[in-house]
């Protein structure tokens, strides 16, 4: 045999698994010598046939042998179809997953909501006293006067010549 | 003191404060760039559907990414380094304030002039709090301190373990009972400024809160005269 069949012999001979794979056959070594098959761009040649063989694929295979030009489309469909299940394509094709886990995600946010809402109502007391706009006002007004955050905070921000905030 | 919604610090007050600001504003910087780069380059490996993933071994790609971490690293450490050994920095401090945690108070005690000078200090109950105070923030002792002075505070704990923080000034040490810690600080300009206690200790360990007020050297000569024999 030519050297160049010897790698591609000895990985096969490496796979292992056969047990599980029926009358399968192995093409190569896969991804880590297991006999699995896989559709996966990165990986795209896996270590086994998709389908068990059948007499009509043999026939098809025997005439893989000779000129390829003489396959028809539908041969071509059909032997691609015995070793693979997916083409490119279909491994590509966008399955429309994300609306179902959005929905899902929003869904649940809005539950998480509800709950928040009803803990408002029912449950938390009033705040207190010092949350009142007077209040509030009057420490902003003392927070101006101790000068607060003089640095590029809060009193940074108040001129106090005009007694107003800054432009 | 904290504001509303604030983000990042408070405003430093304090020579080392500024360090510690610059110091993470310029790790967080690094952290930013680490971070740019390691997303750009996810996002790129995840749409990219046609790339090797097979891809084994690769001498000048483990080079790289072992000496780059090495060297931000680097960066990282040598400021951290110098801002540690900043803060353990030996001065002469003209004032020795001595901080006692209580459950759930805390009492200050200032030994340096003629008569000792003890108090202790409470926060203000929310329902006594008058309309421009501070709710949860003001007591009705505050630590006055003159500015720009080096104050030495030496800090322990009569029950159990509360931590003295005042972060404008980046000061914090646990007050641990049988134990006394010592922190040095100086305060750059007049004002209050204010802390929470940060070890939990008990129900109202959110309502020990510490007010230090910096004021002229003058002012805090008369408030040290007040306090009678």
């Amino acid at each position: 045999m030519k050297p160049s069949q010897i790698p591609l012999i000895q990985q096969v001979a490496g796979v292992h698994g056969r047990s599980k794979i029926g009358s399968r056959e192995v093409v190569g070594f896969g991804v880590n010598g297991e006999a699995n098959y896989v559709d996966r761009i990165v990986s795209p040649f896996p270590a086994i046939r998709f389908k068990e063989d059948t007499p009509d694929i043999q026939a098809l295979r025997e005439k893989e042998k000779g000129d390829w030009k003489k396959l028809t489309i539908e041969d071509k469909k059909a032997l691609y179809r015995a070793s693979f299940c997916q083409t490119f394509s279909e491994m590509r094709a966008p399955t429309g997953r994300w609306k179902s886990t959005i929905g899902c995600a929003i869904g649940f946010m809005t539950l998480g909501w509800w709950m928040y809402v009803w803990a408002k109502v029912y449950v938390y007391p009033p705040v207190p006293q010092s949350f009142s706009e007077e209040n509030r006002q009057a420490q902003l007004q003392r927070m101006i006067d101790l000068r607060i955050d003089q640095v590029d905070g809060l009193s940074s921000k108040w001129d106090y010549e005009n007694n107003r905030w800054k432009k | 003191m904290p504001t509303w919604m604030a983000l990042g610090f408070q405003n430093a007050a304090s020579p080392l404060m500024e360090q510690l600001i610059f110091f993470h504003n310029h790790a967080l910087s690094i952290l930013i760039l680490v971070m740019t780069v390691v997303s750009f380059k996810l996002i790129k490996t995840i749409t990219n559907s046609n790339i090797n993933v097979q891809l084994l071994e690769s001498q000048s790609l483990e080079l790289f990414w072992t000496l780059a971490p090495a060297l931000v690293l680097l960066f990282i450490g040598l400021p951290s380094i110098r801002i540690l050994y900043l803060i353990d920095e030996v001065y002469n401090p003209d004032i020795t304030l001595k901080t006692i945690g209580h459950q759930w108070y805390w009492s200050y005690e200032y030994s340096d002039f003629t008569q000792n000078i003890e108090f202790e200090s409470f926060m203000v109950p929310s329902q006594e709090l008058k309309s421009n105070q501070f709710r949860l923030l003001d007591t009705d002792n505050r630590v006055v301190i003159p500015f720009n002075t080096q104050v030495r505070n030496l800090i322990s704990s009569a029950d159990v373990i509360h931590s003295w923080a005042v972060p404008s000034l980046g000061v914090k040490a646990d007050a641990i009972p049988g134990r006394l810690n010592q922190v040095s600080f100086l305060i750059n300009y007049p004002g209050l400024f204010y802390g929470q206690c940060s070890e939990i200790c008990g129900a109202n360990h959110s309502f020990m809160p510490i007010t230090v007020e910096a004021t002229y050297t003058e002012f805090f000569k008369k408030w040290i005269s007040s306090f009678k024999k």
